[in-house]
């Protein structure tokens, strides 16, 4: 967060997007059933385009892991999901053609296609991620063999080595086992494994949290040049909103269970339109300039159990008005705003003027002078 | 015997209460605790309540063992013992010695496993080594071997020959505890017990020992069906030999007489269900209590109103009304 | 390597401490053994010299309790285990003649039982709730019973009541046998008829402990991350399963070691309710003959045998787990 030169809008944003790759909409999930299920994501819009990266960001609980994992059926019991659409646009890599694959309708034959080969997961902790008895090249080479049937057995070799230099790692730990490489290297083996068979989507479940912040910042770098390179999509997940603010074209902000605002990250940054996400904004410390007062976010997130009734988030928000306490604001777009980022905050509806903090513009041209981060929490006081 | 994979646990206290009710639920210990309760309570009452002596004989001219009858309701053996005495009267020494040897092996791995886990380097080793050695050794074996010359009147000591049993069985539960210990060393309140200062000891017994309850618990049980189980075939081998009747005593003296093939099933039946019946008794609790430490282990109905739980494949569900509509649903999990 | 000869190093010295526990034993008993020994042959006329060796085996017969010690480890190292003083023989000759009828009802019975068990385990913890999760209960209950009582249920129900198996010995030598040992098929035909009832009571006896330990740590290991990325690569069902059962079978590879020592002992249980041929009827026979050699020799032989057996399943886990391959 400290950098300003990296925040400024890149012109490249500002063309007409790509194509979406996976739409979500209106996604519920619940974990148990029946009477004592508990409702963890809750009418999920999403849009993720072609080659784009899209960032969801909320702290623990949020539900930001849950619905990663259930856009691909991967949700472990007792989770289940009751209600939307997750729709996968396949774009054939020979003919261009688009087919839309409907996920949730899919069976486990049809799901296994596309599971790697189109859409790969890379997890959080390449210690328990990485099937500890099996060698290195066993684990890059299993979905070739699945995947890639026509493929010989020097071939898929060849690509396993490919793979690790292409993530920086020498091919001679073809034969290592996991617990032989260090933190930074299994992270990048999971890398190489998740983009062996070139997908389109690739869905990142905090995958540096459990580094340092040195490799933490190296392997985010590769990453990123390798989306350059490749053209895949990510999905990134994580509480941490400086790392998005950074790398993501796009962020989606999530607080129980709910989307409670999406936009390009750049008009995020600069003009939050949720008093939430003005919250998280304002947490960050800012390596330069002078000292002022930290505001965290007063209170803690609700339980799944025990939702307030209303906007979710009335309980912690400073500008709450009576309506916040009974009625549900939607995912929609603030009024008087053209673009197609949405918010749920009933501050955005045109009946009153939002706080200053909630309403600055953000310009559409290159390189304003970009505000400080300082700026933000002395606004608020 | 169970895998226990309890890593971690609580500061003592706080789950017990939760336990509790999960305890008096489970159809499992409720059943397993009223078998053994069952038989403590012929051990501590049956001879008392029994209608004769073990010893005492119906006569001394017939040589044919009665079946069961209005008289004697399990009948009598070759020598005129009434049975139903017998069976009463046996259960005591039987239960006594494997509950000697459940206590002294308890005791036994305690402080060879929790010290081994909790002091670690030397010590460990030292005490781990000389707990794999016993472990290695067969126990039956060598029991025979070491309990055949001792006179007669010893093997009527049931603490004697509870702790030499428990010797050969101590071994298992030091090698679970102490890898438990190991696993609770680190916990953060055993952490920061010792850097306030607490002794030792004291953090042994009141931070480390509630925690190892439970293995503690299903270890003893553990202990307890092997000793029934060495003491009743020692019994019928002959090694020991009491002066009382036990149920191995009956067991052997049927083999003796030959009474499989006279279809005397009066004979051995009752004594044999017996040790079948506590022993089951005692392996439903042990298992009641394995589930209510890891509950994930617990059997649970895999589909409940027709959805089935398979990794790798959510299953979508569309509800047509809100989840907190009161649609009445089956119990959550199921404690079968 | 290194985790392999540490090991080794352990196995040695237990088996040193068997053999000097085996021969302190006798030595420290209240009320020496000789006098037990002496009492319960009675009936057998003893030579003086069979006297003599009695004497210097277990009393004191001149020599110091050291040298006895010397003398008998040497003997040990040159294969002499005394004379069986029931059956007038060596020691080795009885062990020879019972202990391949013993490693083959072991052998067999637990293989069957590892490999029949940890494969139900694997499907019960897989598939939770099935099928396989009622007959957990079941295949406690056989466990929970005695070994002795099991055998004697089996024997009496299918080897008495309905005849389906015979009833003794490990082959045909009733009266009107026409079985001659050796490799034909007659033998092999027989041998395997009179060991359908003693194995089946130990897999019975043993088989639940290894489908409930197999059960167990499949469900936790299950829960793993690398078995969601399994599923997440699009791998076949079985490949999945495989990925877990792979990893969920290496705390069953300890515990096999474990349980052969519990095994052993009902084997030999086993024996004796079937009359099978092997180590643990030879022992029981020696215990009622009061024959301590051979009691003391069988002890020795089974103890190593279980060594063996424990440091070959290290070898297993070493191979198997490659995590375990390193310097300790």
């Amino acid at each position: 967060m400290a950098d300003d030169a990296l925040v400024s809008p890149d012109p490249a944003n500002s063309e007409a997007p790509a194509g979406p790759v996976l739409e979500v909409r209106g996604l519920c999930v619940d974990y148990g059933l029946g009477a004592e299920a508990v409702r963890a994501v809750t009418d999920a819009d999403l849009v993720l385009r072609r080659g784009e990266v899209l960032g969801i960001a909320g702290e623990s609980g949020s539900g930001k892991s849950t619905l990663a994992y259930a856009l691909t059926r991967l949700l472990r019991a007792p989770g289940v999901i009751t209600g939307g659409d997750v729709v996968f646009h396949s774009r054939s890599a020979e003919t261009g053609q688009v087919t839309e694959v409907d996920l949730l309708a899919a069976d486990a034959h049809q799901l296994r296609r596309y599971r790697w080969s189109e859409i790969a997961v890379v997890f959080q902790s390449a210690m328990h991620a990485l099937n500890p008895v099996a060698r290195v090249e066993n684990q890059l080479t299993d979905v070739l063999r699945v995947h890639r049937p026509e493929m010989s057995a020097e071939q898929r070799r060849a690509r396993a080595v490919e793979m690790l230099r292409m993530v920086g790692i020498n091919a001679d730990r073809l034969r290592s086992y996991p617990h032989e490489l260090s933190g930074g290297m299994r992270q990048r083996v999971m890398i190489a494994m998740a983009l062996i068979l070139q997908p389109q989507i690739v869905i990142m479940d905090e995958p540096t949290t459990a580094l340092d912040v040195v490799t933490q910042r190296e392997i985010l770098e590769e990453l990123m040049a390798l989306r350059d390179k490749l053209g895949f999509a990510v999905i990134f997940i994580t509480h941490d909103l400086s790392l998005l603010i950074e790398l993501a074209d796009s962020i989606a902000i999530m607080y129980a269970g709910r989307i409670v605002e999406r936009a390009r990250a750049a008009e995020l940054f600069h003009a939050p339109r949720h008093p939430y996400s003005l919250g998280l904004l304002s947490s960050f410390p800012s390596l330069h300039g002078e000292r002022v007062r930290m505001e965290g976010i007063p209170g803690s997130p609700p339980s799944l159990a025990a939702m307030p009734d209303g906007c979710k988030f009335h309980p912690r928000c400073p500008y709450a008005m009576d309506r916040c306490r009974t009625q549900e604001p939607p995912l929609t777009r603030p009024a008087d705003e053209g673009g197609d980022r949405v918010t749920a905050c009933w501050l955005q509806d045109g009946r009153q003027d939002p706080p200053e903090p909630l309403a600055r513009v953000f310009p559409l041209l290159a390189t304003p002078a970009a505000p400080r981060p300082g700026d933000l929490s002395r606004s608020t006081s | 015997m169970s895998v226990v994979g309890v890593a971690t646990a609580e500061p003592a206290g706080t789950g017990a209460r939760r336990r509790k009710s999960r305890i008096t639920k489970s159809p499992k210990i409720v059943v397993g605790a009223a078998i053994l309760a069952f038989f403590v309570f012929i051990a501590i009452f049956g001879p008392t309540l029994a209608p004769h002596s073990a010893s005492w004989q119906a006569s001394n001219s017939s040589a044919f063992a009665q079946p069961p009858s209005a008289k004697f309701w399990l009948g009598t053996d070759r020598q005129q013992h009434d049975i139903l005495s017998q069976v009463l009267a046996g259960g005591r020494s039987t239960m006594v010695i494997a509950f000697v040897a459940g206590i002294v092996a308890s005791v036994l791995s305690i402080l060879f496993g929790v010290t081994a886990g909790y002091i670690g380097g030397l010590v460990d080793d030292v005490l781990s080594i000389i707990a794999n050695i016993f472990l290695a050794l067969p126990g039956l074996l060598i029991l025979m071997v070491v309990m055949k010359p001792l006179p007669a009147g010893d093997t009527d000591n049931p603490i004697l020959i509870g702790s030499v049993i428990a010797l050969t069985a101590w071994a298992y539960g030091a090698r679970v505890l102490r890898a438990q210990t190991l696993a609770l060393r680190d916990q953060d309140y055993v952490e920061s017990a010792r850097i306030i200062g607490e002794r030792r000891p004291r953090i042994i017994v009141s931070e480390i020992l509630p925690n190892l309850l439970p293995i503690l618990a299903s270890s003893f049980i553990f202990t307890v069906i092997y000793g029934i189980g060495i003491y009743v075939v020692l019994s019928i081998l002959g090694i020991i030999n009491p002066a009382q009747a036990s149920w191995g005593t009956m067991i052997q003296n049927a083999q003796g007489a030959s009474a499989m093939i006279s279809n005397d099933w009066w004979w051995y039946a009752p004594p044999a269900l017996c040790v079948a019946l506590l022993g089951i008794g005692l392996a439903l609790l042990n298992f009641g209590i394995d589930e209510i430490v890891n509950p994930r282990v617990r059997s649970r109905k895999g589909s409940r109103r027709g959805v089935r739980f398979q990794l790798g494949l959510t299953p979508v569900v569309r509800a047509d009304r809100s989840p907190n509509s009161d649609v009445p649903a089956p119990v959550m999990e199921g404690e079968s | 390597m290194r985790a392999i000869l540490r090991r080794l190093a352990f196995y040695v010295l237990a088996a040193w401490s068997a053999v000097t526990l085996n021969f302190f034993l006798p030595r420290m008993l209240p009320g020496s053994a000789l006098q037990a020994v002496l009492s319960s042959i009675r009936s057998a006329p003893i030579t003086p010299d069979e006297l003599h060796a009695l004497e210097a085996e277990y009393g004191s017969g001149g020599k110091g309790l050291m040298s006895q010690y010397a003398t008998y480890i040497s003997n040990l190292l040159h294969g002499d285990l005394g004379t069986s003083t029931s059956k007038s023989v060596p020691v080795t000759q009885v062990l020879g003649a019972d202990l391949p009828w013993t490693i083959g009802l072991i052998g067999t019975a637990t293989v069957i039982a590892f490999v029949l068990g940890t494969f139900l385990g694997v499907i019960a913890g897989w598939r939770r709730g099935g099928l396989l999760d009622t007959l957990l209960p079941v295949a406690t209950f056989f466990q929970a019973i005695p070994y002795y009582i099991l055998a004697f249920l089996l024997l009496m129900t299918m080897g008495y009541l309905w005849q389906w198996f015979p009833l003794a010995g490990g082959y045909d030598i009733t009266r009107d046998s026409t079985v001659e040992p050796g490799w034909n098929t007659g033998f092999i035909g027989s041998v395997a008829d009179h060991g359908v009832l003693p194995v089946l009571t130990i897999v019975l006896a043993s088989i639940a402990g290894w489908i409930l330990g197999m059960r167990n740590v499949m469900i936790t290991t299950m829960d793993e991350d690398y078995v969601l990325v399994a599923a997440a690569k699009g791998l076949p069902r079985w490949r999945v399963v495989w990925v877990a059962a792979r990893n969920a079978i290496l705390p069953s590879i300890s515990s096999l070691a474990l349980s052969v020592s519990l095994i052993v002992t009902g084997s030999i249980v086993t024996e004796i309710v079937f009359s099978y041929p092997g180590l643990g009827l030879a022992i029981n026979n020696a215990t009622l003959d009061a024959d301590y050699p051979l009691m003391q020799g069988i002890l020795l032989c089974v103890t190593f045998a279980v060594l063996a057996v424990n440091f070959l399943a290290d070898i297993v886990y070493v191979i198997l787990d490659p995590r375990a391959r390193r310097e300790a």
